[in-house]
């Protein structure tokens, strides 16, 4: 293939195959994709779907082990065949990336000035102060104004702060290309927007081509010109976001943007795509979507399927588009109904009730740090309360509190009537009775499983713990694996065959098992795919209604406050900021912080990125870590 | 990094278990190795063909000959026999040792890095104090004020190994308290002492068990050290430590019956080193330590 006209990068026909056991495994297959000088590009997909390989290939950094075939077609070579010496001349210099872990991208024992004064061109010899001087207008341009800021270690930057460093080491060579692999996902909400807006507006200004990598759709439709949707190792649809917005062509996009919950309103039901992202080996030979698609029939089994051009630049992979097109927009409206506002009663008996609480931990004898300052809540029976907050408003703290797990250092915490302010005071009775009242569930689902033992044996040992004389332990395992939807079977199988979602599913179970009347849900699907995220979202939903559950959901993600909580408390820095019900704070917010996080949220137009001035450090991009 | 490339490297690092798990070449000689010592240290004097103790006076620094296979030493004692019953001390001592101070450093380590604050101040505190002390010299001193022993010896390098073994488990366990897994079953009520032998050190059991054998072999070194020094066993026994020293006088005369005992100490402690580390590469894919 030749050299389209205005074609900075091409991709054709990718190829990335992993070697195992003397064979050959596909990760990623017949991936086509360019980009033109000044386009934003996004490559969107779960994990698994092979969008990180691709810009690893595309860069030359594929993991031992892992091969690329097909072509990758820059200035007339084909970047595939450079060897590691030639990739050195390219990348930095004609590609740049950026990654996404703002905290272990920068060397830790180097000063930012140095960092940036090592990526810059090394054919120009200059002196140390023409460097210098270099080296501020570079942090200049990524929104660091003060020159102090040059002489920090990345440690002691905040995370928004170290990916402005890596964005600007990134463009310390002048690249022509910027690869931007997930650069916003390990950031708090209002980071984000600063971060992506700055992103685009270094683009803009320098005219240079941009792929991003998110698993975010309404991200990428702010970012790009052009999406490419990816699925367990191949492309699915391409479009603008205009269009995939209205009407998505391929049932993957749709679940996937229907996997986003609203913002503006509540659904009835949060839309799921069942199962799990599949192996991209085991779909080389047909759909890969057949598995999770309600419209599959056996031609999308029949061989392998390719992208086929719909109307205008629009292309999808599915087969049965032509005879499904009408009832995936229905299903679309169908899903986005929304149901009625929920008016909480506050009036029912409080189950939890915290009263200017303080939490401060000292930090190798001397400064203290406050992580909860006064905070007063409460959770009534039966109630479903949403706790939102960034990272370090102490949150998390909160939660630990509620379950023992740390201590208050002021104030006092009554659970279900007993005074659970310092769990080592309490008698064997009391922490029976808390312990009946109150269980949590843990952000990371792969590791609040115990790697050594299997399912079955955790959840039993949760029963046994509860009453020691538990009868038909075998039989109750299987009730609550049925009751999070788990096959029984999985009681023989060990975490470490079971996916995210899974393993979530365990760890309701695990706290079921002590038959409690209140979840502290800390987090509960931050660490899981976007179209597994409903799934957990709607069993806890579930269990609230069958079982009489009340949660408190504590979670950093608005739109998923806004399905899941009548009454909703917004922390910031330690502080109860606002409260309210749900649909009251989220439509009408009185605090600054509350009005700040709802414009941060992602929204699926342009306007999200330039509503406020980029360029600056908001409050959120403290210069020193908040931590 | 997305969760591909973490599950790449999980298939890799799959990869490479099995492929450790297949017993490589020098692993299994090593294991045969170690399980011809065993065998001699447990049937020793039946293996021997004479008796270690037996006196050849007409016969003395002997070359290696069809009836002594290894020559005989200065009072005429035939040096392979010797060799095969010496396997008794070099293996029991350093057994007990290591076996020894793989219980107390692990209830110590588990205990200090569990519960943490006081208890893990004074247990940590000792094991400093423990460390400042010049190992030779209190077995020295020990030797000098009741006589030198070979048990006392032993039990001496149990107390002075457990402070090693409980600064490796202590920080094992240090890096498995903060995890979810453990919170998980605090918040269930998991009393502490399950919470740390059903949960906890089954993931570290990996490094607890890989570094016993570190453990063993440089004991086995020390042990064979303080024989040859007139530290450990009683003039006479037959231990490679001691015939090593015996036999130095020898070296012109008939060096065999120095360089086997010699090397039979330097390859078991080689061996045992090398099942260690295979066994830590094998066992590492278990548990929450990866």
């Amino acid at each position: 293939m030749t050299d389209t006209a205005g074609n900075a990068l091409e991709v054709v026909d990718l190829r990335i195959d992993r070697v195992r056991e003397g064979r050959l495994e596909a990760i990623v297959s017949g991936v086509n994709l360019a980009v033109a000088r000044g386009e934003s590009v996004g490559i969107v997909g779960e994990s698994g779907s092979g969008k990180s390989m691709t810009a690893r290939a595309i860069t030359g950094l594929l993991p031992r082990g892992l091969s690329a075939s097909g072509e990758i077609r820059y200035r007339n070579r084909n970047l595939l065949d450079l060897t590691e010496r030639a990739w050195r001349g390219v990348r930095g210099t004609e590609i740049g990336l950026i990654l996404q872990d703002p905290f272990t991208m920068l060397n830790p024992v180097l000063r930012c000035a140095s960092i940036l004064g090592e990526s810059l061109r090394t054919q120009r010899r200059l002196d140390r102060n023409a460097r210098r001087a270099e080296v501020l207008r570079r942090l200049a341009e990524v929104g660091i104004h003060d020159p102090a800021a040059a002489d920090r270690y990345p440690f002691q930057l905040s995370g928004g702060m170290r990916q402005r460093v890596g964005i600007a080491a990134a463009l310390a060579r002048d690249p022509e290309i910027l690869i931007a692999d997930e650069p916003s996902t390990a950031l708090d909400v209002t980071t984000q927007r600063e971060t992506l807006s700055l992103i685009k507006q270094i683009q803009a200004t320098r005219g240079m081509g941009l792929v991003l990598i998110t698993h975010d759709l309404r991200v990428a439709f702010a970012m790009c010109d052009r999406i490419y949707v990816l699925y367990a190792g191949t492309v699915v649809e391409v479009g603008k976001p205009a269009e995939l917005d209205a009407e998505p062509l391929h049932p993957y996009t749709q679940g996937l943007l229907l996997s986003e919950p609203p913002l503006d309103h509540r659904v009835a039901t949060m839309f799921s795509i069942p199962g799990a992202v599949p192996n991209p080996d085991a779909v080389t030979n047909r759909c890969p979507f057949v598995d999770r698609c309600q419209w599959a029939t056996e031609i999308c089994s029949n061989g392998p399927v390719s992208l086929s051009t719909i109307e205008g630049d629009r292309q999808s992979a599915c087969v049965r588009l032509p005879a499904i097109r009408a009832e995936l927009a229905a299903v679309r409206r169908q899903a986005v109904a929304g149901a009625a506002p929920r008016q909480p009663d506050r009036l029912t008996s409080r189950l939890i009730d915290v009263r200017a609480v303080s939490k401060e931990f000292v930090h190798s004898g001397r400064t203290t740090h406050r992580a909860l300052d006064e905070v007063s809540l409460s959770v009534g029976e039966n109630e479903c309360v949403g706790l939102v907050g960034e990272s370090g408003s102490g949150k998390t703290t909160l939660a630990r509190l509620l379950v023992g797990l740390e201590r208050a250092s002021a104030g006092t915490i009554t659970i279900d009537g007993v005074d659970a302010t310092d769990w080592s005071a309490l008698g064997r009775a009391d922490l029976r009775k808390l312990r009946g009242s109150v269980q949590i569930i843990f952000q990371d689902p792969y590791s609040s499983l115990d790697p050594m033992r299997s399912i079955g044996w955790t959840i039993a040992e949760a029963i046994t713990t509860r009453s020691r004389r538990a009868r038909n332990v075998g039989q109750r395992v299987a009730d609550l694996l049925s009751e999070v939807g788990l096959p029984q079977s999985y009681a023989e199988l060990r975490p470490v065959a079971l996916s995210g979602g899974m393993r979530q599913r365990v760890a309701i179970a695990r706290a079921l098992a002590t038959e409690p009347r209140l979840l502290v849900c800390d987090e509960p699907v931050s660490a899981l795919d976007v179209s597994v995220q409903a799934q957990i979202l709607n069993l806890i939903r579930r269990l609230h209604v069958d079982r009489g559950l009340g949660y408190l959901f504590i979670t950093h993600d608005l739109s998923i406050v806004r399905q899941v909580s009548d009454y909703l408390y917004v922390m910031h820095r330690g502080r109860v900021v606002e409260s309210g019900p749900t649909e009251q704070v989220l439509d009408g917010p009185k605090d600054p912080y509350t009005v700040d996080l709802l414009k941060s949220v992602p929204r699926a137009d342009q306007s999200w990125l330039t509503s406020s001035p980029p360029g600056h450090v908001a409050s959120s991009g403290a210069l020193t870590r908040k931590e | 990094m997305s969760a591909v490339i973490e599950r790449h490297l999980d298939l890799t690092r799959h990869d490479v278990r099995s492929r450790r798990r297949r017993l490589g070449l020098v692993v299994s000689i090593c294991f045969l190795f170690v399980g011809a010592v065993v065998v001699m240290a447990i049937f020793g004097p039946l293996l021997a063909p004479q008796d270690p103790q037996a006196q050849h006076l007409a016969l003395v620094s002997a070359d290696p000959s069809s009836a002594h296979w290894l020559g005989t030493d200065a009072l005429g004692r035939d040096v392979f026999s010797r060799v095969i019953v010496g396997a008794r001390t070099a293996f029991f001592g350093p057994l007990v040792i290591a076996l020894g101070s793989f219980t107390l450093g692990n209830v110590l380590g588990l205990l200090a890095g569990y519960h943490g604050g006081r208890v893990d101040a004074l247990i940590m505190r000792w094991v400093d104090l423990m460390w400042s002390i010049p190992t030779l010299l209190v077995v020295i001193v020990v030797a000098g004020a009741i006589g030198a022993s070979y048990w006392w010896a032993v039990a001496l390098l149990v107390i002075l190994t457990v402070p090693f073994d409980t600064r490796v488990v202590r920080g094992a366990t240090l890096e498995q308290v903060p995890r979810p897994y453990v919170e998980a079953a605090k918040t269930l009520g998991v009393p502490g002492r399950w919470i740390v032998v059903r949960h906890i050190w089954p993931n570290i059991s990996s490094i607890a068990i890989a570094n016993t054998f570190l453990v063993f072999a440089s004991s086995l070194v020390a042990l064979a050290g303080l024989s040859f020094l007139g530290l450990g066993v009683s003039p006479g026994t037959p231990d490679w430590g001691l015939m090593l020293s015996e036999n130095e006088t020898l070296l012109f005369a008939n060096p065999i019956a120095t360089i086997v005992p010699g090397v039979m100490i330097a390859l078991t402690a080689t061996a045992m080193n090398l099942v260690g580390d295979w066994l830590d590469e094998s066992l590492a894919g278990r548990g929450a330590t990866r």
